[in-house]
C-alpha cells in the first residue's frame, strides 16, 4: 500500500507558477486579481489596431486609402462588399477576443454569489464583474444582434446557441441593475467601475436596445441618466482640450476611461494607427506620424460650408482634428508608392505629446475615454425629446454641451430653437454627437439606432461609395465562420440575414 | 546468423606432425560478408604481442608458432578479433566480422538484450556506415539509410535534423522519435552527440520491439550504442575534416532592371482598371517615369538608369567553413574496457558572424570488480558555444529591394519610399549580438550483480543536466532598437534541463538444449525538472557593455522579468519474455505499465503489452536444398505503443499572475484544462520477411505496417463562446499504413574489388478515421490575426493529415470568359483578364467558403535512399542518394514572390505573367492594390517538391598496410566528401525538405582517420 501512495505521490505533478480554475474561483482574494485581469483583457479589446475595427466603415471615420488597398479583409468593413462576410479575419478576431472576457465574467458571477468570506467585498466584485458581462456583452448584441448568453450557471440549459433579442437584454438589464446596486458611487483605483457608470451604462442599453428586444424604454433611460447627473459627480471641463491633454487624466467629466501609460504592456499604441504616415517617415518619434488605419470621413473634418459637420467657432474641430502637419518647420511631403491621404486631416484624439521626440508613437498611452458626462447629457436630452420634453433637451444641449463648445458662451446665432420638431431635434443630435464624440467609440451604434446607418455611410464614407454595396443587413455583422464550424449550437442557417450563401 | 557468435575457423589440411619444437603456420584472412582479403591484419602470438606478422594483399600470412598450444590473435581494424588456438593445423582460413555487428547486445531500459531477440522491425547502422557522411550531426548520419526513417536537416549552424519514423503517427505531438543513448531517453539536443563516438544506431520501428519502451515509443525509438573499450592492445584514433559550406540554392529574383518593369505594369495595369478609357503609355511617361512618379523613390529611378541592381543577400553572407577532430583512446582486459574520447567542431556560419563551437568529451568504462559484480559507466560531456545571428539579418537581405543601393544608411529598408519597419537594415542587424552557452553532462552509471549464473540484477542511475545561457544586446545603432524606443537592450536568460531516470532490472537467460529462455522485470522512473528565468534590460549609456552590465540600464520601467518552474514524471513496470527454439521459432512477449503526471488524476496509467513471433525457414533442412535462398526469416508483431508528449499541465486551465498598471491581475492563458485527458495509444500490426539469397550476396527486408492510432491527441481550437481559444483533447483516430524495403547486395566480391550497392524505399499513407461527437472536420486557425483558417494542418474525416485546404486554381482568366463569369460572385475580388480564377465547386456562381475544399496532400507516394559503394585496392568511391517522390509542398516563399506587384521582391518566373501578348501562362498578370485572388488563396502554388539528391559522394583512399606498418599505423585513411552536391527538382523554393526558412547547404569535406 505505501508504494502505492508513493507512486500516486510521485506522479502528481501541479503546476508550481500558475493557479488551477478551482483555485482561482475559491477565495475572494484571488477572484479580486482576476477581475482586475478581466479589466485589462476589456481595456486590450479597445486599443491598437483592433480597438478600431468597429469605427471602420462609419460615416465619420474611415480607413486610410493605403490600408485599403493591402488588407482586404478589413477593407471590407469599409466597402461592404464581398470580404464583409463570415471568413472576414478582422471581425472574427474582434468576436475571438470578447467571449473569453464574458465567459469568465461568468464564472466569477458565479462563483462570487456562493461564496461567504466577506459580503461586502462580495457584492462589489460581483458589481463589477456584473458590469464587465454587461460592457462587453452589450457591445457584442449591438453589432451582432442574438448571441450566446453565457450564464455560468446554467451552462447546460443554455448551451452556446444564438439567443433571442429579449432575452439578452433581460440578462443585460438585470446584471446592470445589480452593478448599480452593489456597486461604490467612487472608486480610488480608477481601473475599477463605479455606481454612476453602470447607471450610465444601464440608461444606455434602454436607450440603444432595438425595438426587437422590447427593452427601449425611454423613461427608465432618462431616469439613469438623470441619477447620474443630480448625484452631482460630475461637471464638464470648461476647456473642451483638456479632455485629451495627458496630465488631467480621470477629470471631472469622466464617467469611466480605459486606463493606459507610455510603458508598455500599458501602452495602447494608437497613435500608431491614427497618425499619419508621412510624419511617421520623417521621424519615428514624431507624436503625430503612425500609419494611417482610420482617418475622419470628408464630413467630419470639412465645415459645414463646405458640406461636412463643422460650424464655425467650434473648439471641438481642432482638439477633434489635425489639419496641420509642418513639422519642426518643414512642410513634410507626400511620398511614392502610398494611398495619398497620408496629408489629408487625421484624427488627433488620441496624439500623446509626451512620446514627442523620445519615443516612438507606438509607445502613446493617453487613457480612452469609455464614458464621460458630456455623453450623458446628450444622451438624456436624446430621451428628453423622445419623451416629447424637446425644449428642456434643447436646453441641455445649448446651455451645456453646446456652451462649452463655443468657449463658454453659446453665440445666439448657434443655439438651438426650442421650437425644434421631434424629427428635426433627432437629426441635429445626430450631428452634434459626431462634433462631441467622434472617434471615441459610439457612432457605429448610434447609426444603427438612427435608422440611417446606409444612407449616411454611403453618403460620408468614402469606400463605402466607392463600392456602393451596402445594404440594410449589413447593420449586423456575420456570426465568423470559425464559430459556424467549431460551436455545435450554432450551424449555417443561424447566420445573419445577407450573410447565407 | 550475422548475429551469431562470429568466430568461425576450417581445418583444411592436416599435413605434419604437431611435434616440432616449433611449427610454421600459414593462413588466409578474409572479411566474412564480402569474402575479400582482409590485408593488413594484424596476426600474433597471444603469449607475446610482439611477434607477429601482418596479412599481404591477398590476405595470407605466414607465423612461426611455439606449437600445439600456441594461441594466434588477429586482428584488423573495424573487424572484431579474433582468438585461434592452433592445434594441429597448419592452415588457418580466418574469417572477420565487421565490428559493430559483433554488438549482439544493446542495453534497453537499463537491461541488456541480445540483439536477436529483437523480433520486431529493426534497422541497424554501425559506425562504419555513420562514418560515411561527414557531419556533427547523427540524424544526418541516418538520412537516407534506414528505410522507414524520413530525416528533415536543417541547414543553421548547431542546429538539430528532425527525424520521423513510419510518417505520421500523432498529429501534432510527438512526431519525433526518441532517443535512447546507451540507456538514457534524452528528448532533444541530438546536435551534442558526437557521430564519431557511436557504434552502432538501431531504429525501432515497430510496437514489438518498442513495447518496452512503452509509453513513449508511439513515434519510434532510436537506441544509440556508443563505443567501448575492447581488450587486447591499446588503440589511439585520430579523425579530422574540414568542409567548405555554401548555399545550395538560392531561390532566383528579379533583379533592379525587371522588377522596375514589374512595377510599372502593376502601376499601369491598375490605372486601367480604375480608368478603362485612360491612356497607358501617357501615364507611365508622367505619372510613373517622371520627376513625381507615385511609383518610385528617386533612388530607385537613378538605379534603374544606371542599369544598377543590388545583391543585399551577398553582403552579409561568406563561404561557410567547418572543422572537426576526434581523438579517442580505448582498450581494455578481460576484466574491463575504457573508451575515451575528446572531440572538437567548430563552424563558422554562412550568415556573417554565425557561428558554432563544441568541446566534448566522453568516457565509457567497464569494470568487474568481483565475478559476480560488475559497474560501469557511460559519461560524455560537452560545451558548445552559439553565436547567434539576429534572424531578420537573412531574412530581410533575402528579400531586399535590388534597387536600393547596399548601405547602412538606412534604419529600415524600403521599396519606393515605402519604409518598411519590419525590414531592418540587415547591414545594422549584424551588430546585434547572440551567445549561447550550452553545457550538458549525460552520464548512465550502473551496477550488474549477478549472484548465479544467467541471473542478472541491474541498477541504472542516469542523468542529463544542461545548463545554457543565453545573452542578446541589441545596439542603439540598429532599426530594431529605433523602433521599439529602447536605448539599447540587453537579455540574459539562463535555461536548466534536469533530467533524472532511475532503472532497476532483473533478468534472467537460460539456455537448455535447443531451448532458450529470456524473462526480464523492471521498473523504471524518471523525473524531468526544468526551469529558465530571464532579464531584459532597456536604455544604456553607450553600446559598450553589450549585455553584460545589466545594473547600467536606466529604463527601469520597461525591464521585464520571466521564470519558470516546470516537472513531469513517468513511472513504469515492465516485464519482457523471449524464447526461442533453435534460433528457428522465437517468441517476445513485453507488457508495460506506464504512469505519467502529464494526465489528471485518473487517467495517468496506461498499459502497453505486444506480442511478436519470427521463424527462420532457412533452418528447416528442406531448405537446405533451395540452394539461392540462404535465410529467410518471417515476423510478425503486434502491439500497443503510447504517447503522452502533450504540452504541461493541460489537465488544469491555468491563471497566472500579470503584473500590468501598478496591480497584479490573474489572466487564463486561453487554455481549457481538460481533466479526462488519456493516454494516446497505437495499436501497431507488423509483418516483415528477411530474405537473403546467394549466400546473403542479396538481402532483402520486407516490412508491412498498419497502425490504428485511437484517442489522438491535439490542441484543438475552441468556439471562444466557451471562454477559453484551446483545450488539448484526445480527439479522434488515425490510421497509418505503409510498406518499407531495404534491399543490399555485394554485386562484386574480388579479392580487391568489391562493389555493392543498397537501396531503401518507403510508403505510408495516412487517414483520419474518426474525430470526436458529429464532428467531420477540425480547423487550424493562425496567420497575422489568429483567427484564418490556414491551408494544412487541418483534420478532415476520411482524408489525410497532410491535406491541403483552399480554393482549387481553375485557370487564368482570359478575355473570352469575361462573358462567362460576367455575373459570378467573386466575393469583391477583381477576376479580369489575367486574373485567378478559382474552381466553383458547387456551381452556385458565388465563390465562397463552400468551395474551399481538400485539393490534395503532401506526403510522399514513396521515398528513401540508394547508394553504391565501390573498392578497388586502398581506394574507395561511395555515392549516396535519396530521394522522395510525389511530394508537395506549400512555399510560402515563393508565393510570396510570386504575389509581388515590384513593391516587394519578386521571383524570376513572374516574367512569364500574363499579359495581352502573352496570355498562354498560369502566372497572373502584374496588378497593384486591387483585391483579386492570390497564390495564396488557391493551390497554384503548390510545388511539386519530388527531388533526388546525390546526398554524399566520397573518395577515399586506405594507405597499404606494407606502408601504414612502416609508419606503425593500423589504419590510415583519406577521403573527401561532396554533401549535397546536386539535386533534381521542381521545387521553387530553397529546398524542397528543409523548406523556405533559410537555404539548404552544401558542403566540400576534406579528412582522414588514422588510428594505431
Amino acid at each position: 500500500m505505501a508504494s502505492t501512495v508513493s507512486c500516486t505521490d510521485f506522479l502528481d505533478q501541479q503546476p508550481q507558477t500558475a493557479l488551477t480554475q478551482e483555485q482561482v474561483f475559491a477565495k475572494l482574494e484571488n477572484i479580486d486579481p482576476l477581475i482586475t485581469g478581466l479589466y485589462t483583457n476589456w481595456r486590450n479589446a479597445r486599443k491598437d489596431r483592433g480597438g478600431f475595427m468597429f469605427q471602420l466603415g462609419g460615416d465619420e471615420s474611415q480607413q486610410g486609402a493605403f490600408q485599403v488597398r493591402s488588407e482586404a479583409d478589413q477593407a471590407g468593413l469599409d466597402r461592404y462588399d464581398g470580404f464583409l462576410a463570415p471568413r472576414n479575419n478582422a471581425l472574427t478576431q474582434q468576436w475571438d477576443l470578447r467571449w473569453p472576457i464574458v465567459s469568465a465574467a461568468a464564472k466569477a458571477i458565479l462563483a462570487l454569489q456562493t461564496n461567504t468570506e466577506d459580503e461586502a467585498k462580495r457584492n462589489v466584485l460581483l458589481g463589477e464583474a456584473s458590469f464587465i458581462w454587461s460592457a462587453v456583452t452589450f457591445e457584442l448584441t449591438q453589432y451582432w444582434g442574438e448571441i450566446p448568453i453565457i450564464d455560468a450557471g446554467k451552462l447546460n440549459e443554455f448551451g452556446t446557441s444564438r439567443k433571442p433579442l429579449p432575452q439578452v437584454y433581460e440578462y443585460l438589464i438585470k446584471n446592470l441593475q445589480f452593478a448599480v446596486d452593489h456597486l461604490p458611487e467612487t472608486q480610488t483605483d480608477k481601473r475599477r467601475v463605479t455606481k454612476y457608470a453602470a447607471m450610465a451604462l444601464l440608461g444606455k442599453v434602454y436607450l440603444y436596445a432595438p425595438q426587437e428586444s422590447n427593452a427601449r424604454d425611454y423613461q427608465k433611460a432618462a431616469d439613469m441618466f438623470d441619477g447620474v447627473i443630480k448625484s452631482g459627480k460630475y461637471s464638464l471641463l470648461p476647456k473642451f482640450a483638456d479632455l485629451f491633454d495627458p496630465s488631467k487624466p480621470n477629470s471631472s467629466e469622466s464617467l469611466y476611461e480605459f486606463q493606459f501609460t507610455n510603458t508598455y504592456p500599458d501602452n495602447n499604441q494608437t497613435q500608431w494607427q491614427m497618425g499619419s504616415r508621412a510624419l511617421a517617415s520623417i521621424d519615428g518619434n514624431c507624436s503625430f506620424g503612425g500609419y494611417d488605419l482610420m482617418v475622419p470621413t470628408a464630413y467630419a473634418y470639412k465645415d459645414a460650408t463646405a458640406g461636412g459637420v463643422w460650424e464655425a467657432g467650434d473648439v471641438r474641430k481642432a482638439a477633434s482634428i489635425r489639419y496641420d502637419f509642418i513639422y519642426n518647420g518643414q512642410p513634410p511631403k507626400l511620398l511614392s508608392g502610398f494611398g495619398g491621404d497620408e496629408l489629408d486631416p487625421h484624427v488627433k484624439k488620441f496624439e500623446d505629446p509626451r512620446t514627442q521626440g523620445t519615443m516612438s508613437f507606438w509607445y502613446s498611452g493617453k487613457n480612452i475615454n469609455y464614458m464621460r458626462y458630456a455623453d450623458v447629457l446628450l444622451c438624456y436630452a436624446e430621451c428628453l425629446n423622445e419623451l416629447k420634453r424637446t425644449p428642456e433637451a434643447v436646453g441641455i444641449v445649448n446651455n451645456q454641451v453646446r456652451a462649452r463648445a463655443f468657449g463658454g458662451t453659446l453665440p445666439t446665432a448657434m443655439k438651438w430653437s426650442e421650437g425644434l420638431s421631434q424629427d428635426e431635434f433627432r437629426t441635429k443630435m445626430l450631428d452634434e454627437r459626431m462634433r462631441e464624440l467622434c472617434f471615441e467609440g459610439w457612432r457605429r451604434m448610434d447609426l444603427i439606432r438612427s435608422g440611417k446607418f446606409v444612407s449616411l455611410i454611403k453618403a460620408r464614407n468614402r469606400w463605402a461609395a466607392e463600392s456602393n454595396t451596402i445594404q440594410e443587413f449589413h447593420k449586423k455583422y456575420p456570426i465568423p465562420l470559425t464559430e459556424v464550424l467549431q460551436n455545435e449550437d450554432i450551424s449555417d442557417a443561424d447566420q445573419n440575414e445577407g450573410y447565407l450563401p | 546468423m550475422k548475429n551469431q557468435i562470429l568466430q568461425i575457423l576450417l581445418l583444411c589440411l592436416v599435413t605434419t606432425a604437431a611435434l616440432a619444437q616449433s611449427v610454421t603456420v600459414k593462413g588466409r584472412v578474409t572479411d566474412k560478408a564480402t569474402k575479400a582479403p582482409v590485408f593488413g591484419a594484424s596476426v600474433a602470438l597471444k603469449s607475446d604481442l610482439s611477434k607477429g606478422t601482418i596479412t599481404n594483399d591477398t590476405g595470407e600470412f605466414t607465423l612461426t608458432v611455439s606449437g600445439p598450444d600456441a594461441k594466434v590473435i588477429i586482428h584488423s581494424f573495424g573487424y572484431q578479433d579474433i582468438e585461434i588456438q592452433v592445434g594441429n593445423q597448419t592452415f588457418l582460413e580466418v574469417i572477420m566480422d565487421e565490428e559493430a555487428k559483433g554488438l549482439e547486445e544493446i542495453v534497453v531500459v537499463g537491461a541488456v538484450v541480445r540483439r536477436e531477440s529483437l523480433t520486431g522491425s529493426v534497422a541497424s547502422i554501425n559506425a562504419a556506415k555513420i562514418s560515411q557522411t561527414p557531419t556533427n550531426n547523427i540524424n544526418q548520419a541516418l538520412q537516407g539509410k534506414v528505410a522507414g526513417a524520413y530525416v528533415v536537416s536543417n541547414s543553421q549552424p548547431g542546429s538539430d535534423a528532425s527525424i520521423k519514423i513510419r510518417g505520421n503517427n500523432s498529429i501534432q505531438f510527438g512526431t519525433n522519435p526518441i532517443f535512447v543513448v546507451d540507456g538514457v531517453i534524452i528528448d532533444g539536443g541530438f546536435n551534442t552527440l558526437n557521430p564519431d563516438d557511436i557504434a552502432s544506431i538501431d531504429v525501432l520501428k515497430d510496437a514489438a520491439s518498442t513495447a518496452i519502451y512503452g509509453s513513449r515509443g508511439a513515434n519510434g525509438v532510436v537506441v544509440v550504442t556508443t563505443k567501448k573499450g575492447r581488450s587486447g592492445a591499446g588503440k589511439v584514433s585520430y579523425n579530422a575534416w574540414f568542409g567548405v559550406q555554401s548555399f545550395s540554392k538560392k531561390v532566383d529574383l528579379m533583379k533592379g532592371k525587371d522588377l522596375f518593369d514589374l512595377r510599372v505594369d502593376a502601376y499601369a495595369n491598375a490605372f486601367i482598371e480604375k480608368n478603362p478609357q485612360g491612356n497607358r503609355q501617357q501615364y507611365i511617361n508622367d505619372s510613373l517615369m517622371g520627376p513625381n512618379s507615385l511609383a518610385f523613390a528617386q533612388y530607385e529611378l537613378d538605379a534603374y538608369r544606371q542599369g544598377k541592381s543590388y545583391d543585399w543577400l551577398d553582403a552579409v553572407t561568406r563561404k561557410g567553413f567547418q572543422q572537426n577532430h576526434t581523438l579517442n583512446f580505448s582498450g581494455g582486459t578481460e576484466k574491463g574496457s575504457y573508451f575515451l574520447s575528446f572531440n572538437y567542431t567548430d563552424q563558422k556560419g554562412i550568415v556573417k558572424s554565425s557561428g558554432y563551437k563544441r568541446l566534448g568529451g566522453r568516457m565509457n568504462l567497464e569494470q568487474a570488480i568481483k565475478p559476480w559484480l560488475k559497474v560501469g559507466t557511460n559519461t560524455s560531456f560537452t560545451n558548445s558555444k552559439d553565436d547567434y545571428v539576429d534572424g531578420s539579418v537573412f531574412s530581410v537581405a533575402a528579400v531586399a529591394n535590388p534597387l536600393l543601393p547596399v548601405d547602412t544608411a538606412g534604419y529600415y529598408l524600403k521599396y519606393g519610399d515605402i519604409e518598411n519597419q519590419d525590414a531592418y537594415n540587415p547591414l545594422r542587424s549584424l551588430s546585434i549580438t547572440g551567445d549561447n552557452i550550452s553545457n550538458r553532462l549525460l552520464s548512465a552509471n550502473y551496477v550488474n550483480i549477478s549472484p548465479i549464473k544467467d541471473l542478472n540484477i541491474r541498477s541504472t542511475v542516469s542523468f542529463d543536466l544542461t545548463n545554457q545561457q543565453t545573452f542578446w544586446y541589441t545596439p542603439m545603432t540598429t532599426g530594431q532598437d529605433r523602433r521599439n524606443s529602447n536605448h539599447g537592450k540587453a537579455s540574459q536568460r539562463k535555461d536548466v534541463y534536469n533530467n533524472l531516470q532511475w532503472d532497476n532490472t532483473i533478468s534472467y537467460n537460460k539456455s537448455f538444449g535447443p531451448h532458450y529462455l529470456s524473462v526480464l522485470a523492471g521498473t523504471s522512473l524518471q523525473k524531468n525538472q526544468y526551469n529558465y528565468n530571464q532579464v531584459d534590460a532597456f536604455g544604456f549609456p553607450n553600446d559598450d557593455f553589450g549585455y553584460k552590465f545589466l545594473g547600467g540600464a536606466y529604463s527601469k520601467d520597461k525591464t521585464s522579468l520571466s521564470s519558470d518552474f516546470i516537472t513531469t514524471t513517468l513511472l513504469s513496470f515492465l516485464g519482457r519474455a523471449d524464447y526461442s527454439y533453435n534460433d528457428k521459432y522465437f517468441v517476445t512477449a513485453t507488457l508495460r505499465y506506464d504512469g505519467s503526471s502529464r494526465f489528471g488524476a485518473n487517467n495517468k496509467w496506461g498499459a502497453f503489452p505486444s506480442l511478436a513471433l519470427a521463424y527462420d525457414m532457412s533452418k528447416e533442412g528442406f531448405m537446405s536444398n533451395l540452394h539461392p535462398i540462404s535465410r529467410l526469416k518471417w515476423r510478425v508483431g503486434y502491439g500497443i505503443a503510447g504517447n503522452q508528449n502533450i504540452p504541461n499541465y493541460a489537465f488544469a486551465s491555468l491563471y497566472r499572475p500579470n503584473y500590468t498598471n501598478n496591480s497584479v491581475t490573474y489572466v487564463s492563458d486561453g487554455r481549457l484544462g481538460n481533466p479526462n485527458l488519456h493516454w494516446e495509444r497505437q495499436k501497431q500490426l507488423n509483418l516483415g520477411v528477411d530474405l537473403g539469397l546467394f549466400d546473403n550476396r542479396l538481402m532483402v527486408t520486407a516490412d508491412y505496417f498498419n497502425i490504428n492510432n485511437d484517442d489522438l491527441l491535439m490542441v484543438k481550437t475552441l468556439s471562444t463562446t466557451t471562454g477559453f481559444t484551446n483545450t488539448v483533447s484526445n480527439v479522434g483516430a488515425l490510421n497509418n499504413k505503409g510498406i518499407e524495403f531495404a534491399v543490399s547486395g555485394a554485386l562484386i566480391r574480388k579479392q580487391d574489388f568489391q562493389w555493392n550497392v543498397n537501396l531503401t524505399v518507403s510508403h505510408d499513407q495516412n487517414k483520419v478515421t474518426a474525430l470526436y461527437g458529429d464532428t467531420k472536420a477540425i480547423y487550424n486557425k493562425g496567420g497575422y490575426t489568429g483567427v484564418e483558417i490556414q491551408r494544412t494542418g487541418n483534420l478532415f474525416l476520411g482524408e489525410s493529415l497532410n491535406s491541403v485546404y483552399s480554393y482549387k486554381f481553375d485557370k487564368i482568366a482570359q478575355q473570352a470568359d469575361m462573358e462567362r463569369i460576367k455575373d459570378m460572385d467573386f466575393a469583391g475580388r477583381t477576376v479580369h483578364p489575367g486574373d485567378i480564377m478559382p474552381v466553383d465547386k458547387d456551381g452556385n456562381g458565388v465563390i465562397n467558403d463552400d468551395d474551399r475544399y481538400v485539393v490534395g496532400k503532401l506526403n510522399p507516394k514513396f521515398y528513401g535512399g540508394f547508394g553504391t559503394d565501390v573498392t578497388y585496392k586502398g581506394f574507395g568511391f561511395n555515392m549516396f542518394f535519396n530521394y522522395s517522390y510525389g511530394l508537395k509542398r506549400l512555399s510560402g516563399l515563393y508565393e510570396g514572390l510570386m504575389s509581388s506587384s515590384g513593391v516587394s521582391a519578386a521571383h524570376e518566373d513572374l516574367k512569364n505573367r500574363w499579359t495581352p501578348e502573352n496570355t498562354n501562362t498560369n502566372v497572373p498578370r502584374a496588378l497593384y492594390g486591387i483585391p483579386r485572388y492570390s497564390y495564396g488563396d488557391t493551390d497554384l502554388g503548390l510545388q511539386n517538391a519530388s527531388f533526388l539528391r546525390l546526398s554524399t559522394l566520397t573518395v577515399s583512399y586506405t594507405l597499404p598496410r606494407k606502408v601504414a606498418s612502416v609508419l606503425r599505423l593500423e589504419n590510415t585513411r583519406f577521403y573527401v566528401t561532396g554533401a549535397n552536391m546536386l539535386r533534381f527538382t521542381k521545387d521553387r523554393g530553397y529546398d524542397p525538405e528543409t523548406g523556405d526558412g533559410y537555404p539548404n547547404s552544401k558542403m566540400l569535406t576534406a579528412g582522414l582517420n588514422i588510428t594505431f
